[in-house]
């Protein structure tokens, strides 16, 4: 087999390795567990606003400061205890 | 004559391995909880049902509508909240409203919303969209959809979150659910979003 032919299929398959990599690293940061919830269904004419672009493969980003006491700490609301967060502005 | 079927076999090993990365990213973005980006849904401001139920800030400045199958909960002092919760007091819906505490700006909203959540309730968080200029019943707003997973419970939310502005005031309305249930529940969280009123 001449080496003419083996770097082209070489190329090829490093694409589709580096492919898969990348699709996986992308999941793996998006861990999911939690209810369902079911909502009714409401159509309406929408309004087109403008739109910023979302960086595309912007990662789900860790930050190691906290300074709201966890665990029904901070203002003892439901986002100190595992509900979703609301509106303040952390001060 | 001998060339030919070495270079068949190479092709086929080729060609199996780029099926085989196809399939494997295919599966793992399609894994439940996973994310895309998604463009920003635009929003037609209109008022509630008339069934619907409203909740005041206390400064008076805004109004929350929610749908009957929501109930007001408690939150800050000077917030409002709904939400529908389920077995075990999980959340299935919830919405605020909070006036404007801290540096919050419509050119910045979408930053701003993400690094509060990073430094207070979340481990991670993952910003899916946003939008400036959003009109709102009395006003305009900056906002963002975004997921994010809790530093209690390691709960996996979605939200739409925004800065809205009125006549006289600022205000930020979330509306969110479990991520996993965010496309059905999302129609309904918008239609409360685009019931919010600002004066």
């Amino acid at each position: 087999v001449s080496f003419a032919l083996i770097r082209p299929v070489a190329g090829l398959a490093l694409l589709a390795a580096l492919a898969a990599g990348c699709g996986h690293a992308v999941a793996a940061q998006h861990a999911a567990p939690k209810p369902t919830a079911t909502a009714h269904q409401h159509h309406h004419r929408a309004a087109m606003p403008t739109v910023v672009p979302t960086s595309p493969a912007s990662p789900a980003s860790t930050s190691p400061a906290n300074p709201i006491p966890q665990g029904n700490g901070g203002d003892q609301d439901a986002d100190n205890n595992g509900g979703p967060s609301d509106g303040d502005g952390n001060i | 004559v001998t060339r030919h079927p070495a270079r068949r076999g190479l092709l086929a090993v080729a060609a199996l391995a780029a099926a085989v990365a196809i399939v494997i990213t295919a599966v793992v973005a399609a894994r439940p909880g996973h994310s895309p980006a998604q463009t920003f849904v635009p929003l037609a401001p209109a008022a509630a049902p008339t069934e619907w139920r409203h909740l005041t800030l206390p400064n008076g400045t805004a109004e929350l509508s929610y749908p009957p199958s929501l109930r007001a909960i408690a939150g800050d002092k000077d917030a409002v909240s709904a939400a529908r919760l389920g077995p075990g007091g999980s959340f299935q819906l919830y919405l605020n409203a909070t006036p404007r505490q801290g540096t919050e700006h419509p050119e910045h909203w979408a930053a701003f919303r993400l690094s509060r959540l990073r430094s207070d309730d979340a481990v991670s968080a993952h910003q899916d969209a946003a939008a400036e200029g959003v009109k709102f019943r009395g006003g305009t707003g900056s906002c963002v959809i975004d997921d994010y997973i809790t530093r209690v419970g390691g709960h996996h939310y979605q939200e739409i979150a925004c800065l809205v502005q009125g006549r006289t005031s600022a205000s930020v309305i979330i509306a969110a659910s479990p991520a996993t249930s965010w496309a059905q529940a999302r129609p309904l969280l918008l239609r409360a979003v685009a019931a919010y009123l600002v004066r």
